[in-house]
């Protein structure tokens, strides 16, 4: 069996758990290794209480895990919370300058200490790093490697005080009994190591988003912040707005002038988005939204994770439009779902929302698979300003070019302003073929049934949902971000004899929602969901008449463990 | 070479018969066709609000958007296409109100476009309620008792947040308007005109006389619009006196330039021309 060790690293915000953390998360990667990592961690910048918990393994990993072999406590405050925590037969290495009497497993050490006697203070958290490595078994090498990498660039001093700062803690890691060795290989397995907010900027990029607006919003900075990091060397612009409405309208001014844009946010912020989402709708402009969600109402839970926004994210704005919702659930699933996003809001035009969450964007891990960084062939069609429209519609043989025009599919040529002749013309009134505002109510009607005939061939491009032993009498439901953990969990109760299968939403609107009847019906759905009320489970029933008979909720801001789903599902079926 | 017929169109007007909207809207024609702009060069933005319909009475490119967002659509469009030339047309409750916020962030930005706030000092589009810029005191059926908020200084806010290129019009002065218009759009960065505008359905105070009895041109005085402190005097006179028109203040230094000349990636090419290519995008990947 593959070996597989938890490592959970507390302590107060601006302690530099992350850096611990990103340091092994990137040595275990490049080892072939798995990691999935998870970020906890309060709306403060110093002090708290935060961790981050790294699962690492041998074989590839879908989910994260809650239970921590090793602990690294940076401060007594997170021992004393944790101590009892860990798994039978962890060990926790306690950041503390006293020598105390402690039960065998806990180990004191200074990591402060041995930084300063390596020459700095500073490089404490490459100390951390360097005894765990030396404890799951890693050589020194390869976190030499590590530094290198990270540290080269700021200079020779730095580099070789984290150097000796690593060894000290490598050294001391040595004396610490620990039999849960993992294989760390001679090289990495080419699979993708990284966040979900990531995935979602680089889904963008090679989608040739150009423009970047955003308003900062815990959990979705990270997505602009990634997009950030390529300014200057590629072709963008990255604006932080006014305020979020800016940044939808803004996108949208980029959209219609020609350039791809992307606006991220989450709850609060999609809700003042949300007139711009049907400014877009009413203009047929395309639209990309990332609503990476965390608990509300209103300000909520600022750092932390939700699936609750799923009915708002559907219905969001006055009166009734088309639009794309999708929700992956993984990285990769993330970087496709956006580029999946671009491409049909230009097809469509009309908005695409891709619905992340904290726990998505903030927690890195590793996949198996590459970024496909080639835009799809017809790529270059979508991009409108290279259509080539009907002569008619040209503007360029004295009649007029109608923005608007009536479609079987309801599809118009899109023009972009100052690139032909022909004069596009856009209002967020209902309007006429030509796009000149109109209170006719037999053109109103036509105009509504338009926008909405895309519909049928909307569904058409949306992936079913992912089924697993769809045979079996109980089916996890869920979608999105929980998608691994449910995996997982139905994987353990069907080892332990429980007939369970799943279903796993990541399009989500519009769907099929025949071939899901045929899936659901006598079935037993358990639903299982990161909010209140069970928000699948609710359009499921609304869409297909079939009822959920019960549900795993979990809606305190946590990440969605494997085994708090088998612990309520084992419960539920032996009732 | 362009006409002013060029802009016209058939699209049923929807303003009051002597709206103070049609001058502006022949000012526009006017400046356009001596700036030898073409329809299909030019992208009128607006928001909600008599004025806001405005390019819908224009042959050009056009996007009608929501109330105060306007100037937020043409800073992206601007963004995508420096070589559009874009004006946009909002109003005293559409820009100074609702989108008061963007229109702080549009005068910091320096964004290059031309901003016309068709100011009537009333919502007309509403039916005469009290906007950020009615006198203190004024009557609607909404403020029976009077308005209790002092008016909204938009171009001393203007001046004193930075603005480049600040000029008030007047609707009852055509000539002056167009030449305005024509120069805010030749000014590179943010140009912003505060017109002058009677509503003659809902404001019953400042009628085409009150405005033309205080409206003093300050071409026929010896006015120096590059001079910061002497335009902020004339925008800090009492409008029951005197309201200085034409161009108060221009910054006529490059400093600190425009955000497309701030942006090395839109200093040569249009972001609409350029494309990521994905090697590029692959090679820079950790």
């Amino acid at each position: 069996m593959a070996t597989e060790v938890t490592v959970k690293i507390a302590g107060e915000a601006g302690q530099g758990i992350q850096t611990i953390g990103t340091l092994l998360a990137n040595v275990c990667h490049n080892a072939g290794l798995f990691v999935f990592s998870v970020n906890d961690f309060e709306s403060r910048i110093r002090g708290g209480y935060s961790f981050n918990i790294l699962r690492i393994s041998e074989d590839p990993l879908i989910a994260p895990s809650g239970k921590p072999d090793i602990l690294v406590a940076i401060d007594e405050k997170s021992a004393d919370r944790d101590m009892d925590t860990h798994a039978d037969g962890g060990i926790v290495l306690l950041n503390t300058k006293e020598q105390k009497d402690l039960p065998d497993h806990v180990h004191a050490v200074s990591f402060d200490e041995l930084a300063s006697s390596a020459g700095g203070r500073i490089a404490s958290n490459t100390v951390a790093a360097g005894m765990l490595l030396s404890i799951l078994g890693s050589g020194f090498d390869r976190l030499e490697k590590e530094l290198t990498d990270q540290f080269s660039r700021k200079g020779e001093k730095v580099l070789d005080l984290n150097k000796k700062a690593a060894f000290a803690g490598f050294e001391k890691g040595e004396a610490v009994p620990f039999s849960e060795k993992l294989k760390f290989e001679s090289s990495g397995n080419g699979n993708v190591l990284m966040s979900g907010a990531y995935a979602a900027a680089l889904g963008a990029l090679a989608s040739n988003c150009r423009v970047f607006s955003f308003y900062p919003m815990s959990p979705a900075t990270g997505i602009m912040a990634s997009a950030a990091e390529f300014t200057g060397r590629l072709p963008i612009v990255v604006e932080q707005a006014e305020d979020e409405l800016a940044a939808v309208n803004m996108a949208i001014g980029s959209s219609f002038a020609g350039v791809r844009s992307l606006t991220s946010t989450s709850g609060g912020g999609f809700s003042l988005m949300t007139e711009g989402l049907g400014l877009a709708a009413m203009t047929e402009t395309p639209l990309v939204i990332i609503n990476g969600q965390r608990p509300g109402p209103a300000t909520g839970l600022p750092t932390r994770t939700a699936q609750a926004d799923l009915l708002f994210t559907i219905t969001a704005s006055q009166d009734e439009f088309p639009r794309f919702v999708l929700a992956p659930g993984t990285v990769l699933e993330t970087f496709s779902a956006v580029k999946k996003a671009f491409h049909l809001s230009d097809k469509y035009q009309v908005p695409a929302i891709v619905l992340l969450d904290q726990f998505l964007c903030d927690s890195v891990m590793t996949e198996k698979g590459t970024l496909e960084m080639d835009s799809r062939g017809d790529e270059k069609n979508l991009e409108c300003r290279d259509s080539k429209p009907g002569k008619e519609q040209s503007g360029e043989t004295g009649q007029p070019y109608l923005r608007y025009r009536f479609s079987e599919n309801g599809i118009s040529d899109r023009r972009i302003p100052g690139t032909s002749k022909a004069l596009v013309r856009s209002t967020a009134n209902e309007h006429d073929q030509e796009g000149n505002i109109t209170e006719d109510a037999e053109i109103r009607t036509k105009m509504v049934d338009k926008r909405h005939s895309k519909i049928e061939y909307m569904k058409e491009e949306m992936d079913p949902p992912s089924i697993f032993s769809k045979e079996s009498a109980v089916l996890l439901a869920g979608w999105g971000s929980s998608r691994g953990s449910i995996m997982e969990s139905c994987l353990t109760l069907r080892s332990l004899g429980y007939d369970v299968g799943w279903l796993i939403f990541h399009d989500i609107w519009p769907l099929d929602w025949d071939q899901v009847s045929e899936v659901v019906t006598d079935r037993k759905l358990i639903l299982v969901e990161q909010n209140r009320t069970c928000q699948l489970g609710r359009l499921i029933r609304q869409q297909t008449g079939i009822a959920f008979s019960d549900s795993v909720r979990k809606y305190d801001g946590r990440p969605l463990y494997p085994d708090f789903i088998t612990e309520n599902v084992k419960k539920m079926m032996e009732q | 070479m362009v006409s002013t017929e060029d802009f016209d169109n058939d699209v049923e007007n929807k303003w009051c018969p002597g709206c103070g909207n049609f001058p502006i809207l022949d000012a526009m024609k006017e400046s356009f066709s001596e700036l030898d702009l073409p329809p299909e060069k030019l992208f009128l933005v607006s928001g909600i609000g008599q004025a806001g319909k405005t390019p819908n009475f224009l042959n050009c490119n056009m996007c009608h958007t929501l109330h105060g967002r306007a100037l937020c659509v043409a800073t992206g469009a601007k963004i995508a296409n420096r070589n559009l030339n874009i004006v946009v047309n909002s109003g005293d409750g559409d820009c100074y109100g609702e989108g008061g916020n963007h229109f702080m962030a549009a005068i910091r930005r320096n964004i290059d476009l031309t901003l016309l706030v068709h100011n009537n000092q009333v919502y007309g589009l509403t039916k005469g309620q009290a906007s950020p810029t009615s006198t203190l005191g004024m009557k609607t059926k909404m403020q029976r008792q009077g308005t209790f908020s002092v008016p909204f200084n938009p171009l001393a806010v203007a001046m004193v947040s930075g603005a480049g290129f600040v000029a008030r019009g007047f609707a009852g002065d055509k000539e002056q308007l167009a030449g305005l218009i024509r120069r805010a759009m030749q000014y590179r960065g943010f140009a912003m005109i505060d017109i002058l505008q009677p509503c003659v359905s809902f404001n019953t105070v400042n009628t085409m006389k009150w405005y033309k009895d205080r409206a003093a041109p300050v071409e026929e005085t010896d006015h120096d619009e590059s001079d910061l402190k002497r335009a902020l005097d004339l925008v800090l006179q009492d409008p029951e006196e005197t309201i200085s028109t034409g161009l108060l203040y221009e910054n006529k230094s490059s400093s600190p330039g425009d955000f497309h000349r701030r942006l090395d990636v839109l200093t040569e090419e249009s972001l609409l021309d350029q494309s990521i290519d994905m090697q590029t995008l692959q090679s820079l990947l950790p």
